[in-house]
């Protein structure tokens, strides 16, 4: 059963990357939109550092590795699981969902291992090196902290799956409304610097309620020395908000499948 | 004369009112403005506020400046946005333009009669629900240091925006594939508008080369004007010089892009669409 | 008096020959083969005022562009062009306030909002007083009956209801003359016979048609003149009587058997189809015979339970046409 599924999804891989290769301008250019509109805000952190102000507390590298693990984790969320909001909303507004139910697969992996997206690829690139650089630059990282911060790194990455979903699910109410990501992605703004600049009520809010601090700062203060017991009590909230995205999605299905679109 | 301005604004009205219809259609569509604009500015509230922990003053503004330099930017988007040349492109692409080329229309003029009936709905949906939570729920100081040079650069980014896009959206006519160009454009204005950052954080050669491009004056000028002073390159100008350098902008972008209209027209009518 | 003037009327385009395969698009950023193609060449005509005429032609012939020179939204390369004395082309400005165009494929109406809001803007644009307006508006849609149609927004109308609301859209302004390139094109049978009734009454108010369809039935139903463009040259040009009259005196007898037949060998006799030994399709030449000798030929070689006479249908003229370049 389950190598079935791995079966599918590297078909669709495949198919993914020979698409990719016969629209080659079109990739390229993809890719490069994709990489610089999401660079613009590390942009900005090293324009108020060079104007000589800081964010205290915090040096130049120690902000860029959070912003760099936010970037990773977006062109890994980009990859896998965003082309299911656009999937989603453009069968919703044809109506032709019935053509995916039809199938002998789960509808929501099919539709996530269709949309498999490889414009990201640069933005990806891009981020590793981002931190790297970083990383080279904020002191000794021992083994104990990487462990921690591919496991956080992991909820962010469920965290960004949840968001996907979520949206996804709401487009199939909220049909055709082309500005449904960006109301996901302002709160996602929240994940991209220190915890400590914002009030209590919001980083609470931030981390256990929409948990997108997961998504670029708690992993990096984990390679900084820094995640303590809430880092990974946040862990839970991450995965249950996943949940509830799959359940949800789930549940628009179920209502799609009763009125027929 | 008379005749002509009166049938002119007829245009206009028609073609505003056929816009505003076909959008607020999608009110919705204008009402996430209000959940992302406000959520916007309270992220960069925080980020400044931090950063300016010990500092009075960065690059020559102050916090409550860095504050109303974001809120107004932001409001002056709603006002001043348009789609001209997505718009244009796609007619160009599905061969409708053709359906103007037989019509006695300008569609330069029609673009701009569409902007102000979308600009209309953003007024309504987008800026004034906007400008309420600004001023009453963040208690942000918006007010511009004068108000007549205040609106008159925003009517010029206005107008600015049009052209600048309309011109991209020309491209069209020249391109197969014009949505690489749009693409850079769009990038290229996002960051050296004004609408990341104040130009002044950018390096100071880099803000030279920008005193000669014209995406500041879409974000940068206006919402300079209205904190009442302008700095660019470490040139410093009274605000009056700098509306009359942005209305100089506009003119010239205005020529340019009659002139791209009928190099366009001419190739148009000579290979079709 | 003729209402329009086409003299050696040519256009010529240049493309680029790009190669597939990645070698040949590298290469043609450096040299590209220039392609001359010839869309129309050297194209003379004639319409009279009040007159409906149908341009045929296959895909690819240079209707379109003959229609788009006409509407003066592409100027030729060479040639006269004479539409109510204004040379489209030149006088585009002022001309397009005397004609109205139907383009198939590409659409006036505004998607989302009601046909009567994208009228209204038509209004704006052409000038047209209110009273006018108003008189022409309920006339029109009087005549297809589109009182609660135009009210819906354009979406959820059907396809011949937009149709409707596109030709209304184009009339508002009263114009002289009015092109329709593939004004049918996929529309239902009731549809498109709506709209054929709809362009005679106009045309019966004075109003000049030109036409360019695919579909015979529209030149069937409508044109009084025809003509026929192909590799954009013009290779008929006459009336419809005449166009059926072209091939010669034919006719297409059916016949259903009572007792089997192997065959019909008969002289000026073709079978064109034959199902089974009861059913034969025969083209029939009336050239050297009358109907009535063929007839009773017939009835003498075999006996049938059902016999039916018609024309040679149109698109056996108009292929015919299509494949000889030099019919007159």
């Amino acid at each position: 059963m389950l190598k079935k599924y791995l079966l599918i999804y590297f078909e669709c891989i495949k198919i993914s990357v020979s698409t990719a290769i016969t629209y080659r301008l079109n990739f390229l250019l993809d890719n490069f939109i994709m990489i610089v509109s999401n660079i613009l805000f590390p942009l900005v952190t090293l324009l108020i550092y060079g104007s000589g102000a800081e964010f205290p507390g915090w040096s130049l590298y120690e902000v860029l590795l959070i912003q760099a693990v936010f970037t990773m984790s977006t062109a890994v969320a980009n990859i896998f699981f965003n082309g299911l909001l656009w999937a989603t909303m453009h069968h919703v507004i044809d109506g032709s969902l019935e053509i995916v139910l039809i199938k002998p697969v789960d509808c929501l992996f099919y539709l996530i291992a269709s949309t498999v997206d490889f414009s990201s690829t640069s933005l990806l690139i891009g981020g590793i090196i981002m931190f790297a650089v970083a990383l080279s630059h904020v002191g000794a990282v021992t083994a104990l902290m990487v462990l921690q911060f591919i496991v956080l790194f992991l909820a962010g990455v469920c965290v960004m799956m949840g968001i996907s979903l979520i949206m996804a699910a709401t487009s199939f109410k909220w049909v055709g409304n082309s500005r449904l990501p960006e109301i996901f992605n302002s709160i996602k703004y929240f994940g991209r610097y220190p915890q400590n600049i914002f009030p209590k009520a919001i980083s609470a809010f931030t981390s256990f309620i929409i948990p997108v601090a997961m998504i670029g700062y708690f992993p990096a203060a984990a390679l900084l020395g820094e995640a303590d017991v809430t880092a990974f009590a946040i862990i839970l909230p991450c995965l249950a908000f996943t949940a509830a995205g799959v359940l949800l999605f789930r549940h628009m299905v179920h209502l799609y499948e009763g009125v027929g679109g | 004369m008379m005749n002509f301005v009166l049938k002119k604004l007829k245009v206009i009205w028609a073609v505003a009112l056929v816009t505003y219809k076909e959008w607020s259609a999608y009110r919705t569509h204008a009402m996430v403005s209000i959940f992302v604009g406000p959520v916007y500015f309270i992220v960069q509230y925080f980020i400044w506020s931090a950063v300016y922990s010990g500092k009075t003053s960065l690059n020559g503004l102050e916090l409550s400046e860095m504050l109303k330099y974001f809120g107004v930017t932001t409001l002056i988007g709603y006002l001043t946005m348009d789609f001209a040349d997505w718009n244009l492109q796609m007619l160009v692409r599905t061969g409708k333009f053709l359906t103007f080329a037989i019509r006695p229309i300008h569609h330069r003029f029609f673009a701009l009669s569409q902007k102000i009936g979308h600009r209309v709905l953003g007024l309504l949906f987008e800026f004034l629900p906007c400008l309420f939570i600004f001023t009453f729920v963040f208690r942000v100081n918006l007010r511009p240091a004068n108000y007549g040079w205040a609106v008159i650069s925003v009517i010029l980014a206005f107008f600015m925006n049009l052209y600048m896009n309309y011109l991209i959206g020309m491209t069209a006519f020249w391109l197969v594939q014009a949505s690489g160009v749009r693409s850079v454009y769009l990038l290229l204005q996002s960051v050296f508008s004004g609408g990341l950052v104040p130009l002044v954080f950018f390096p100071e050669a880099l803000q030279k080369v920008l005193l000669f491009l014209p995406f500041q004056y879409v974000s940068y000028v206006p919402a300079m004007v209205f904190i009442g002073r302008y700095t660019l390159g470490n040139i410093s100008l009274p605000i009056p010089q700098i509306v009359g350098l942005q209305a100089l902008a506009v003119l010239i972008t205005a020529l340019v892009n009659e002139l791209v209209y009928r190099l366009s027209m001419k190739r148009f009518t000579g290979v079709g669409a | 008096m003729a209402i329009i003037d086409v003299k050696n009327l040519t256009k010529t385009y240049y493309t680029y020959r790009r190669g597939s395969g990645f070698t040949a698009v590298l290469k043609s950023f450096f040299r590209r083969e220039r392609v001359c193609v010839n869309a129309v060449q050297d194209v003379s005509f004639q319409v009279e005022e009040g007159e409906i005429a149908g341009i045929l032609g296959p895909n690819g012939a240079g209707k379109s562009t003959t229609i788009k020179m006409l509407t003066g939204s592409l100027y030729p390369t060479s040639g006269y062009i004479s539409v109510m004395g204004y040379t489209p082309y030149r006088d585009r400005k002022t001309y397009v306030n005397h004609i109205g165009a139907v383009f198939g494929q590409k659409s006036q109406l505004i998607w989302d909002i009601p046909p009567i809001d994208s009228f209204h803007m038509n209004k704006a644009i052409y000038s047209i007083p209110d009273k006018e307006f108003r008189k022409t508006l309920d006339e029109l849609t009087g005549m297809f009956g589109l009182e609660d149609v135009i009210e819906k927004p354009t979406r959820v109308l059907s396809l011949g209801e937009r149709m409707k609301c596109e030709f209304v859209m184009a009339m508002l302004h009263r114009p002289k003359i009015v092109f329709l390139d593939e004004p049918t094109i996929g529309l239902d049978v009731i549809a498109k016979q709506r709209i054929r009734s709809f362009i005679r009454e106009m045309n019966r108010h004075g109003v000049t048609f030109i036409l360019t369809t695919h579909d015979l039935e529209d030149v069937e139903q409508l044109a009084r003149k025809v003509i026929i463009i192909n590799h954009g040259k013009k290779v008929f040009d006459d009336t419809l009587q005449n166009l059926k009259m072209n091939l010669g005196a034919k006719k297409i007898i059916r016949l259903v058997l009572t007792k089997p037949m192997a065959e019909i060998k008969l002289g000026g006799i073709k079978v064109i189809e034959k199902n089974s030994d009861f059913e034969y399709t025969l083209e029939v030449s009336l050239e050297n015979s009358s109907i009535n000798t063929v007839v009773k030929q017939l009835a003498e070689m075999c006996e049938f339970s059902d016999i039916s006479i018609k024309e040679l249908p149109m698109e056996k003229i108009i292929t015919e046409i299509y494949e000889n370049k030099d019919v007159q």
